[in-house]
This record gives structure tokens, sequence and C-alpha cells, in this order.
């Protein structure tokens, strides 16, 4: 394969300078914000490398420089060495988890004196590389199982291991890849299963087993009554499905020795009627009520099984999911999310002026420069401040999928795709969690949230990604991308 | 490449990011511009309500001496939070704040980490105050109060004492919350409502304690001072003539109703009792003390009034018609009827009203008493005549609660007929409880009603409330019950014979000629109560001058043997220190004050 065609010496001329432009003002943002959170009014020396802001621009320093470098690599290096970075990241990965430190619980970091790295943010640039290597591959299809198979092991691996490291929020990220992969055209009746029984999961902390299963059959019901068009057959089914299920549970209880629950005979004559949906289903020749059937069925079983399911998780993770789902009242762990909603609250439209939010001031948002920098934007800036940061972090978004649209071959595409994933992901969760949508995560704001090692593998990610948008030449003819 | 346009993945790719961003703008935009509840709930946040208190209102004797007044102190409070990481001189701290310096680290380490908490439960001294602020280390903040002081350290039991609020009244009364003051006892409580002012508020910046954002919501309210009806020095003199035996004094002013002193004793000193670091501990002291000092006899005992009572017995006859004073009556070492006998100490006989008052004549009551309850053309049964014997005692003010304004009065106890219906199956008439006509059997009085009885014989038949506070800063008059003459069921004729036997008592031949005071007149009964633990207790109820009386006093001692031996001299010198001003018996007080009673009985019990 020769990746090679692009024009280096023109290399800052064919480099996309909208993104670039969006790049620098995310990064411009962040030391803005970053200066606000840590910044104290009567501190004696302004430019102390002891501050965080000070830090943060020399990152960026750092960060920018070795962006450079990698824009002047030639793209064909990286597809080279991608499998090579993976199993250094992993290895990189298990050492961590052996010889690592240990902050805020989770041992995922590396120490070399004063800069502190957190080995998964590398990680990931090596897993984005390798995966669109792999899926880049000759044989590989998106449509089979085995090339699915192989993907879902390249990331399990470092999931698992941010697992033992107690990190699993930085781990999840890997989740994101679903978006890629939807991108890539893995069948859709993969990708909603997974986010369907995800929502599933979390729905069935918050409602009793009867509401959902209720909501399930209707969901079901209503999306095959669409599907195939047959609303009288629908209309029937669910009338003699809670019509019979009524009965039953009313002959039941009227015999004094049976006590049931609705809910276990409605369960009951459900799971029976499937055997009569199948045969429906085959007589009509209808095979997609086939993997609705099977889903259903999946689902019903899950919303009993989560709680089992929940107890795999680590205690401080079951917290934050419980916290979330505002299951428990233990106000120590609401504390975060509630003071990151209340700074952010008071911004109000236009917020209280930069410097100004009472709150960051006051100490009151826990790690505020960090994991919540984006209660200070809310608080100081407003809505119209924090919506301008979304907004160009939406543009930088699709800035990278455009790249990837536009790449020629798989490789390319795929590593572009990945990068908008992993900052979408991080986006969602970060912001999600700082306006109590998604449960705290340690995870930071991409190019925005103080921490030299983030801030420097992203960069290096997304500059990898210029480089090989700047090495494509544009003048080359058109040709369908499938 | 835009020409071959984006394949529907690619768009369907872009409409989920899209919807993604939609979900969080959309949410920010509603905590932010919709809910206005984060708006002040950031507020709250950093701004610190700190409650002001009000210093409490001080309390005055009758002639405008101190008797409580305020000292200032401090609260400390700690926040983990802003404390200095790199510690500090736990050592000098925890002298400063009065506990050892383990208990003060596991303190703070078990305080909130964010949230302000209380460092010890009772207030610093001005002192120690300046000396932490002189540290300057972060976290630790003080907030000012009063506590009591009092310069004579008398009236323990009359004043009461200050603590924290419980958990039960800050349930029951929501104007208090967690680390407030209350009175407890005395008046104190009594006057709680008026002493406690008004908390103020103010919301302090915590960053910046002494910045001009901070905002006075309300300014506190001092407490009302009030000028109680104690005489300082009488108190303090009848303290110490009561040291050493167990008992109670009450003065009264007859003409207002006004108490001049209220003696339990034991008594205690009221600064054990003031709010800090050792006030648990002499509590438990004091509470452990088997003659139970905290015990307010004056107001609570129920005792037997013993022959004082032989007062009421008398007048019920004048009014009942069955006695006249010329009546006599022989006593021959008692008096005896059936199997019935009340002994009585050799006396001339027979003998008329006064003497017998003066001497102290039992059997003369027993037939009067008697007498009204077998008055056959009134009544058909001796039990009726008892409920109406009943109610002319309660008209005294016995077996009632008088309506002071002292809080936990007690009402005595004067039997009914379903009590003795009970106890001798209905089976008794007026010799059965013949010892009612002098004050012993089922009475109870507490020293305030003898006190009581004092000053309607007094007045010639008629009481004011007995209260004890003269006035409330800011207010004209007191309630309207402290002014209203009180009238006994027994006409006012009667009394001037009552009080020949008292005068005749104490100046000519009577029992208690020891309480005689050259020029005053001072009219007297002594009581010898009979118990049934030791030795009889000894009481004396008297008034002086015999002509506009400015002093009623009880005295009780008890076990103190015979009422000339005790309360005598005791009541006796406090008449003569209020209406004279001075003591002319100096060896006499020297006696009474170091003379010490054995308790065998208030000895703790060995389990």
């Amino acid at each position: 394969m020769n990746f090679g065609q692009g024009k280096k010496e023109s290399l800052f001329g064919s480099v996309d300078m909208v993104a670039l432009l969006l790049y620098l003002l995310l990064v411009t943002i962040g030391v803005v914000a970053v200066f606000s959170a840590s910044w104290v009014e009567d501190s004696e020396n302004f430019f102390s490398f002891s501050h965080n802001y000070i830090k943060q621009v020399v990152w960026l320093g750092i960060s920018f420089g070795v962006g450079v470098v990698v824009m002047l690599l030639d793209r064909s290096l990286w597809h080279k060495i991608a499998y090579f970075l993976y199993a250094a990241a992993i290895l990189a990965l298990l050492a961590t988890l052996a010889f690592g430190r240990t902050v805020n619980g989770a041992k995922a970091w590396f120490e070399f004196g004063p800069i502190r790295l957190q080995t998964m943010e590398f990680a990931k640039i090596a897993i984005a590389l390798s995966t669109a290597r792999l899926m880049s591959e000759y044989g590989f299809s998106i449509a089979s199982f085995r090339s699915l198979v192989k993907v879902a092991l390249m990331l399990i691996v470092p999931l698992a291991i941010t697992y033992l490291q107690n990190d699993t929020g930085s781990g999840l990220v890997l989740c994101s890849f679903i978006f890629m992969l939807y991108r890539e055209g893995l069948n859709k009746w993969l990708c909603i299963p997974i986010i369907f029984i995800g929502t599933l999961f979390l729905l069935s902390f918050l409602y009793s087993p009867i509401s959902l299963l209720v909501a399930l059959i209707l969901v079901f019901t209503i999306s095959e009554c669409f599907a195939n068009r047959n609303f009288k057959h629908s209309t029937i089914y669910l009338a003699l499905l809670f019509g019979g299920s009524t009965l039953l549970f009313l002959l039941l209880n009227s015999i004094p020795a049976i006590e049931v629950s609705y809910y276990a005979v409605l369960l009951s004559t459900t799971l029976l009627s499937m055997i009569g949906v199948c045969v429906y289903a085959y007589r009509t020749r209808l095979r997609n009520i086939f993997i609705m059937v099977s889903l259903f069925v999946v689902s019903v079983m899950i919303t009993p099984t989560s709680n089992a399911m929940f107890n795999i998780m680590k205690p401080h993770q079951q917290d934050r999911i419980k916290t979330f789902l505002g299951i428990t009242d233990d106000a120590s762990l609401n504390y975060n999310v509630r003071q990151s909603k209340i700074a952010i609250g008071s911004g109000g439209m236009f917020g209280k002026g930069y410097l100004q939010g009472s709150h960051i001031r006051y100490g009151l948002v826990p790690e505020k420069h960090t994991d919540f920098i984006f209660c200070t934007i809310g608080e100081e800036f407003g809505f119209m401040g924090a919506i301008v940061v979304l907004i160009l972090l939406l543009a930088f978004i699709f800035r990278l999928m455009r790249m990837g649209d536009n790449q020629r071959e798989t490789f390319g595409r795929v590593y572009c795709y990945i990068v908008a994933s992993i900052l979408l992901f991080h986006t969602l969760i970060n912001v999600g969690m700082t306006i109590g949508i998604v449960p705290v995560m340690g995870i930071p704001l991409p190019l925005i949230s103080y921490g030299g090692s983030s801030l420097l593998a992203f960069s290096i990610m997304i500059f990898i990604a210029f480089a090989f948008d700047a090495q494509t030449t544009r003048e080359l003819p058109t040709y369908s991308r499938f | 490449m835009r020409e071959g346009g984006l394949s529907p993945r690619a768009v369907v790719a872009r409409i989920i990011v899209v919807l993604i961003f939609a979900i969080l703008g959309l949410r920010l935009g509603y905590i932010q511009l919709i809910d206005d509840r984060y708006e002040k709930l950031a507020d709250n946040n950093y701004l610190r309500n700190v409650v002001l208190y009000p210093p409490r209102g001080e309390i005055y004797d009758r002639n405008g001496e101190l008797l409580a007044q305020n000292r200032l102190c401090y609260d400390v409070s700690i926040v983990r939070k802003d404390m200095p990481k790199s510690g500090f001189d736990t050592t000098r701290v925890s002298e400063l704040v009065g506990m050892s310096r383990e208990a003060l680290i596991k303190k703070i380490k078990q305080s909130p980490y964010r949230r302000e908490s209380r460092l010890t439960r009772y207030p610093i001294a001005v002192e120690q105050k300046l000396l932490l602020d002189e540290m300057n280390i972060g976290g630790f903040y003080t907030s000012q109060r009063t506590v009591r002081q009092y310069p004579r350290k008398i009236g323990g039991n009359l004043l009461g004492s200050i603590n924290e609020v419980t958990k039960a009244k800050i349930e029951k009364d929501n104007s208090y919350s967690v680390g407030d003051y209350i009175g407890m006892e005395g008046l104190e409580l009594a006057y709680e409502d008026v002493l406690r002012g008004e908390k103020g508020l103010v919301l302090q910046d915590i960053y910046a304690p002494q910045s001009e954002r901070n905002t006075i919501i309300k300014e506190p309210v001092a407490g009302k001072s009030i000028i109680c009806t104690i005489d300082a020095e009488l108190q303090q003199l009848a303290e110490e003539l009561m040291e050493g035996k167990v008992g109670a004094v009450v003065a009264i002013e007859p003409s207002t109703g006004e108490i001049l002193t209220m003696v339990s004793s034991p008594t205690f000193n009221p600064d054990e009792l003031v709010i800090g670091k050792e006030r648990g501990n002499n509590y438990a002291k004091e509470i452990n003390n088997p003659r139970m000092p905290l015990w307010n006899r004056a107001v609570k005992s129920r005792y037997p009034p013993g022959s004082t009572f032989k007062l009421v017995t008398g007048l019920i006859g004048m009014q009942e018609s069955v006695l006249r004073p010329h009546y006599q009556y022989s006593c021959n070492m008692g008096y005896h009827l059936g199997g019935e006998h009340i002994g009585c100490h050799e006396h001339p006989s027979p003998l008329a009203l006064n003497y017998a008052i003066a001497t102290s004549c039992n059997a003369y009551f027993c037939y009067v008493f008697r007498n009204i309850l077998e008055n056959k053309q009134k009544y058909a049964i001796a039990k009726d005549g008892f409920e109406v014997w009943r109610d002319y005692v309660l008209s005294f003010g016995f077996g009632r609660k008088l309506d002071s304004d002292f809080l936990g009065e007690g009402a005595g106890y004067v039997p009914t007929r379903e009590f003795y219906d009970k106890r001798y199956h209905k089976s008794w008439n007026a010799l059965t409880i013949l010892s009612l006509s002098i004050g012993q059997g089922e009475l109870g009085c507490t020293p305030l009603q003898m006190a009581n009885l004092a000053a309607i014989v007094a007045n010639r038949g008629y009481y004011y409330i007995p209260h004890i506070v003269r006035e409330i800063e800011g207010q004209d008059s007191l309630d309207t019950r402290f002014y209203q003459k009180q009238y006994t069921k027994v006409d006012t004729k009667h009394f001037e014979h009552i009080v020949n036997g008292m005068w005749r008592g104490v100046n000519k031949d009577g029992t208690c000629q020891g309480a005689y005071l050259k020029g005053f007149d001072v009219c007297g009964k002594t009581g010898t109560a009979q118990n049934s633990k030791g030795e009889d207790h000894s009481t004396f109820i008297s008034f002086a001058p015999r002509n506009n009386p400015k002093i009623a006093i009880a005295v009780y001692v008890e076990h103190g043997g015979f009422g000339a031996e005790m309360a005598v001299p005791i009541a006796s010198l406090i008449e003569e220190k209020y209406l004279t001003d001075t003591i002319c018996r100096p060896a006499l007080m020297e006696y009474v004050k170091k003379k010490k009673i054995a308790y065998p009985m208030y000895r703790k019990k060995k389990n």
C-alpha cells in the first residue's frame, strides 16, 4: 500500500484550516477556563510554574510541538506500526496495573518526576490505530461475524485491564467505537439491541418490573405493527394478551390457596404467547418478527437480572450509578453533581463574568479545573458561553467526521471516525455529568480540561487525523467510497 | 469529494451527533435559564447563616442589686476543609479549648469536611478566644455568646440555671434551634420568654467574614431584664442560716404578695451550673447528692404543717360558729376519747382560744375540729362536714397550686372524702381523721403555702398571690392576678382573735418566745410535726409587726426537733434583719449558722 502521495512541501497549505482553528479555539478556551478555575486573588507570583494555568500553557506548547512533528511524519508510518503500538499499549497498561500510581482510587497513572501520565490516554491512540488497521485489512468484512469478533477482542482486552485498574470510566471510552462501527455499516440489528439493552439496564433500576414489562410489550408490539403494517392483528394480539392475563389473574386469585402477582401472570402469558407469535410470523413470512421476539425475550430476561449484573460493578461505580438514578440519598455521593449543577445553573444566560463565579472561587465544585471544568464555563460565561463551547466541540467533531468521509481508504476513514467517536463520548459523558444527566465518570472534557497528559494525548490523536487529511491528495479523482 | 454525496450511514451518524448535542444543550438551557432553583442554592452555598445570640436579660433583686448577670464567651466551631494541610499546634489549641489533645484530634477527624460544626458543647472564655485568634489557624471560627455569672452566688434553686435546649423542646417549639440556651428550672425557666430575647441573623460570606457583603437579616434583640422581689441580703442570710439543715424558708411581703426570700436547703452555688466544661460534672454531683439540692423544697415538698395548721382549724371553727374565742376546753395531757389519743404537753387547763394558740394545745383543736365536722344542725354526717372543712382549707391556698409565677410549684395535698372512703372502706368519722386538726395525718403543705398562711393572717383574711418578679423591663405592670386580693372563706372579723393568740405566743407565755423582737410585736406559731422517718420536723410561721405587717415568713427545718428549737431562731433572725437591717444577736446567729443536723435518712443507700 502506498499512502505517500501527499505533497509534503505544502503540508500546512493542505491542512484543514477550519479544523486547526477550532482546535486552537478549544485549547485557548481551556487555558482561559483553567486560569479562572485555579486563579487565586492574592497569589504572589503570577507566572510561577506552580500555577495550573502556567502548567497548562506549557503543556499546550509541548502538545502543539508534538502535533507539528506528527504532521511531518508520513501517514504510512502509522499504518505500519499500528499493531506494534497496540502491543506496546497493552504492555504499558499491564505495567501500570502492576507498578502504577493510584490517583483517586484508580491505579492508572505513571509518574516520571513531576509529570504524571494516565496510560489509557495514550493507549487510546494505539487502540484507535490498530482498530483502524484491523478494519482496513484485506478480507475484513463488517458483515462477517469473525471480523467483528476480532474487533471486539481488540477492545475487550484493554477494557478488562482498565476494569482491573479501577478506572473503568476511561476504558468505557472504547464503547464509543460502536458509533464508528455504525458508520462503517454494522448491521443495525446489532447496533439497536446493544443500545436498547444498555438503556433497559439503566431503566430497570428506576421502574418496577411490571411497568417495564408492560412498556416492553407495548414498544415491541407497536414497532412490529409499524414495521409490518398489520394494525389489526397487533391490536387483537394486545387485547388478547392483556385481557387473557387479567382474566387469568382474577381467576387464579379467586382460588383461596393461590396468590400470584399480576407481573407473574403477565410474564408467563406473554412468554407463552411468543409461540403463537412465532407461528404467526412463520405463516405470514414476516421474518423481522423473529428478531423482535428474540430481542424481547432477552430484554425480559435482563430486567430482573440487572440487579445481579449490577453487583459485578465496583462499589464506587455502583454508588455513582445509584446517585445518578436518584436511588441513594447519600449527600456525600450527590455532592459533586449537586454542586456542579448549582454552579452551572446559577450562571444564567450570560454568566457571572470572568473570574466572578462565586461557586468556583470558593472551591465548592470539586475537580473544578479537571473533570468539572465545564462548571467554570457554565458559571462564569452562562448559557451563551457553554453553548458556544458545545457548538465548537460539535463543529470540531463534524470536521473530524468530514475528514473521515473524505479519506479514500478504510484505514484513514475508520481512524478519523474513531477520533470523532472518542471526542463525542468524552463530551457527552463529561458535560452530561456536570449537568446531571449521566453518572459521574472521571473522564476529562477533551482539549479543555486541565491535565497535561490528556491534552497531549488528545493533540497527538487529533494531529494524526489532521495529517491523514492533509496528506490525502485532493486533486485525485473521486470514486465511490463503498 | 463532496460530489459523491455522503453515504446514508454518514448522514445518520451526523444526526446522532446533533441529537446528542441537542440533548446537552437543552438540558443546559433548562438548568441555566428556566430552573431558578440553582441560583438560590448557589447563594446558600457560600453564605453562612451566622446566628447573632442576644444577651440574656439580667436579673436584679428588689433593691437593684444584680443577682444574675452575663459574661461574654465564645463558641468555637470548625470547618475541616479550611484547616491548614500542614497541621497546627494541636497541643496549644487543646489547652485553649479545654479538651485533651487526643479528644481534639478525634473530634476534628470526625467532623464533617465542608460543613461547619461545633468543636465543643461549651463556650470558651474571652481570654482563650483572643489567644486562639492570635494563633490565626484556618478553619477555626468563633461566635459570640453569653453565659451567666452570679455576683452573690446565691439563689441556686430560685434562679435556676441555663443549659442547651434539648431536642425534644426544639421539636415542640420551633423558635429554638440546636445550640440555643434555655432556662432550666426557677426564674430562668419561668421568665424564659422575657429573658431570652430574640436571635439575630447575619448572612456572612464564609470566605470574607468581615466584608461589607455581609447582610444583617435581623438584628438580635436583647432579653429584657427583670427585677425580682427577692431581697438579696435577706436571701443570703437565710441561706447561711439554713446551712447544714435540710428544709426551706419562704418570706413574703403580706401587703403585696412579693416573695422576699425563698431558700431551699441544701442549696447550691449557681456558678457551678453555668454552661461550661464543668457543668456536666457539677450537675452530676448535685443530682447524686442524697440531700437533693436540686429539688426546690420551698415550692415542691409536701410537709405536714404541724401545729401551724391550728390557726386554720381555729378560723374555720369560728366561721362555722362552733367556736367562740372565749370557749374553753380542758386538756389532760392530750385528747382522749374511746381508743383515740392525741397527746399534748403540760400546760394550764382549761384554756381559751388565744392561750390555746400561744401554748399550742392539741386537745383544744381536736375539740374544735370535731365540732366542725360533727355539727348535726348543719351536716347529716361527719363526712359532709369534712367536705365543708376541706373547702375552707383550700380557700387558704392549701392542696392546690397558688398560681404563682414560679413554675414547678407543687400543690401540696389535702385529702379528699374519696381518699378516706377508699382507705377506711367508707367507715370513718371525725375521730378517724382527728390528727388533721393539728396539721398531721395526710396533710401536705409546701413552705410557700405556709408562708402564704402567715401572710393571710397578717392581712387579716386575704392574700395576694405570692410572686417572684416585681418588674419586667418595658412592662408597666405584671399580670393582673397579682394585684387582686384573694379572700379566704373565713370572715375577716375572726382573724384578730388568732392574731391575739399568735402575739401572745411570742410576747407573753407561748411556745415561741424566742422570736421576740423589741418594738415589733412579732406574731408567730410554732409547729412540731411528727413523722415516721426520725426526729420531728421543726417549723414556724410568723409575721411582724402585728399592725401593718412588713414580713410574713415560714421556716421549715426537717427533723429539727421542736418548732422553737430550730425554726424560731432562724425566722426571728431573718425578721430582725429585714425589719431593722441589723442583727443584734450575733451569738445566736453564729450558733444557728453552725448548727448542723444529722440526717441519717438522707444517707446514700448502699446497694
